[in-house]
């Protein structure tokens, strides 16, 4: 099996880049095969890279509030797209303000997110999750 | 047209302004000769430009948060409570960012759920949106000095809307609200469009009005060395200069290492004025501003404090004409107005003590002076060799060569060839230099000060420190050091 794809990018207006590199660094570093399509992107974005990619985990990005706005319906758009049962990770400042990280969890849940992550998140939690829900990645030079 | 650091004449300028004025419905309601009367009545103590004079004159420094909600009654609320409450001495409005791209659509879907929803669904105050009515509305409603931050590649009709509105500062610049805001806007698109923004500025100084500009100074936020944030700085106060702005207030964000921080500010003000006498610029008023740490935050709020407060210091002792706040929601997101709030109150108590006090020149102090100035000094005789003599465009062509390099930026105009990290007292230096051209002495004195910490880590000097870097204060500490060495 080759290794499992990952496409990562910033959704919406939104552009911190700083995460996100340091993201793309340390999955590439743990074997997986990262599509960053960087910031600014919409969700359209993600999906024709998930697409052309034949991708395993979309992993959101959200730092500066908007998250909320930006992801609404992208679940849809992934199964429409023919992406059924494609993971949707997402992370990062994804609501404005201080709120209840549980109920915000709740509210992207249901949006169709598979793993939502409060701010602060190391990537060692990621790496993790990912290992759960695919299954092991080929680690070169591990 | 090819694009000169010359100053816009009226016929191009207004030419200009019909299409951007179309952008979107609001604009017209700008109308500039009223907006010359209104600013006209605008009194001492609530223009920005004034406020500054004055608080440098007096050796003061000032406290600015950040702060913008989506609508217009929950704004006012909002500022109003940081000037009463918080003790402001100077007003912003954070612009969302949808308006930052432009994408009015999508902020009046901002604006009309958050109405819904009783809670702010923008990050900012979408002032285009507003229009002139409405940010007059907020001026109107405040005590002091407003000015529009944001991070906006073109801000032509935002400009317009808010001066026109009485606030009297705006943030920005071609390179610093494009390199760490964008990701495909061209080097030259952004000039040209701040060209405008200062021009319109330049405009209303030739009515007797005097705005204030600030060219963004921490850029990425993230281990920026000072000479590559005070480079970009010095470049965009000439451009300003040369479409009118008179008075220029270049800034700093904060890395961390106390002495490095105040020769970043000492050698940014002095660089600045010299450069601009130099060009013939020597009418141009320059303060500083000191930007609190712009990077990761503790999720702590005690120790969010301990931050905030060290930054406050810096600001106090470098002797900087404002300092803008960070507060204990950092790690968080979009802070409270009673957090950001007490940001401002424990950022003006570590003033206060401070007051009238400065950093005394030492050799440490020196030698960090000189060598920001000497790094700075190799990219701007670059860019005005790759430009021909001329700063807009060897600013285009400067980054196209990865002359100047921003670290961990989006936008793909800018090289991304050089990698910082921190030596082992924290300061921030040149770990790869990717196309900078240094001279050799320069590249010797930041291997050599990184080759130190390696030695201190017994570990290789790599990428590896970099990454620890940026999430050491996240964790509690300055410096990355290798996990389980906690000395």
């Amino acid at each position: 099996m080759g290794k499992k794809t990952i496409v990562l990018g910033v959704i919406g207006a939104d552009c911190h880049a700083v995460g996100n590199k340091i993201l793309d660094y340390s999955l590439t570093a743990a074997g997986y095969d990262v599509v960053n399509i960087g910031v600014l992107s919409p969700q359209e974005d993600f999906i024709n890279a998930a697409i052309e990619t034949d991708a395993a985990v979309i992993m959101v990005s959200s730092l500066y509030g908007h998250g909320e706005i930006d992801c609404r319906g992208m679940r849809e758009k992934c199964d429409e797209a023919g992406l059924k049962g494609i993971k949707l990770y997402v992370g990062g400042n994804i609501v404005v303000g201080k709120q209840d990280f549980q109920e915000v969890k709740q509210r992207f849940l249901k949006m169709g997110f598979d793993r939502v992550y409060p701010p602060g998140t190391t990537v060692e939690t990621a790496l993790k999750d990912l290992r759960e829900d695919l299954g092991f990645a080929e680690v070169i030079g591990a | 047209m090819e694009l000169k650091n010359k100053k816009l004449t009226e016929d191009e300028f207004f030419s200009l302004r019909k299409e951007v004025l179309t952008h979107w419905p609001t604009g017209q309601e700008v109308d500039l000769q009223d907006a010359v009367d209104y600013l006209k009545k605008v009194p001492a103590e609530k223009n920005f430009a004034l406020k500054l004079r004055k608080a440098k004159e007096e050796g003061l420094t000032l406290a600015q948060p950040r702060a913008g909600v989506a609508l217009i009654e929950e704004h006012i609320a909002l500022l109003k409570y940081l000037e009463d409450e918080g003790g402001a001495d100077l007003l912003p409005s954070t612009i969302d960012s949808y308006t930052r791209q432009n994408r009015y659509p999508e902020c009046q879907i901002g604006i009309d759920e958050s109405m819904k929803a009783g809670r702010s669904l923008l990050n900012g105050f979408p002032a285009v949106n507003h229009g002139v009515k409405g940010c007059r509305q907020v001026y109107e409603a405040i005590r002091n000095p407003i000015q529009a931050r944001h991070g906006t590649p073109d801000a032509r009709l935002l400009s317009e809307i808010i001066h026109a509105s009485g606030w009297t500062s705006n943030e920005g610049g071609g390179i610093s609200y494009n390199i760490p805001y964008a990701k495909s806007v061209s080097m030259e698109k952004t000039i040209r469009d701040w060209q405008y923004c200062d021009r319109l500025v330049g405009f209303y100084n030739e009515q007797g009005i005097e705005l204030n500009r600030e060219p963004f100074g921490p850029l990425t936020g993230t281990l920026v060395p000072p000479s590559i944030s005070n480079t970009v700085a010095i470049l965009e106060a000439l451009l300003a200069a040369e479409q009118g702005v008179t008075n220029l207030t270049v800034g700093y964000g904060q890395c961390g290492n106390l002495i490095q921080d105040i020769a970043a500010i000492r050698a940014l003000e002095e660089q600045t004025r010299e450069y601009l006498d130099h060009f013939g610029y020597p009418q141009v008023f320059i303060t500083t501003v000191f930007h609190q740490w712009m990077g990761g935050f503790p999720a702590d709020e005690a120790k969010a404090f301990g931050v905030i407060s060290v930054g406050a210091a810096t600001a106090a002792l470098a002797g900087a004409t404002k300092v803008i706040v960070k507060t204990p929601h950092e790690a968080l997101g979009i802070p409270t107005k009673e957090a950001n709030a007490q940001g401002i109150r424990d950022t003006i108590m570590t003033l206060n003590l401070l007051k009238g006090q400065r950093m005394p020149m030492s050799p440490e102090l020196a030698k960090e002076i000189q060598i920001i100035k000497a790094e700075t000094r190799c990219m701007l005789q670059s860019v005005l060799e790759v430009g021909k003599g001329d700063f807009a465009r060897g600013t285009v062509e400067a980054f196209k060569l990865g002359i100047i390099d921003v670290p961990f930026a989006p936008s793909k105009y800018n090289a991304g060839k050089m990698m910082p990290a921190r030596d082992n007292q924290g300061a921030v230096r040149y770990l790869m230099t990717g196309n900078i051209p240094f001279t050799q002495d320069i590249i010797d004195f930041n291997k050599e000060k990184l080759m130190e910490r390696g030695k201190f880590e017994n570990r290789e000097v790599t990428f590896q420190m970099t990454v620890d870097d940026i999430f050491a204060v996240g964790k509690g500490n300055l410096i990355g050091r290798p996990e389980g060495d906690k000395k």
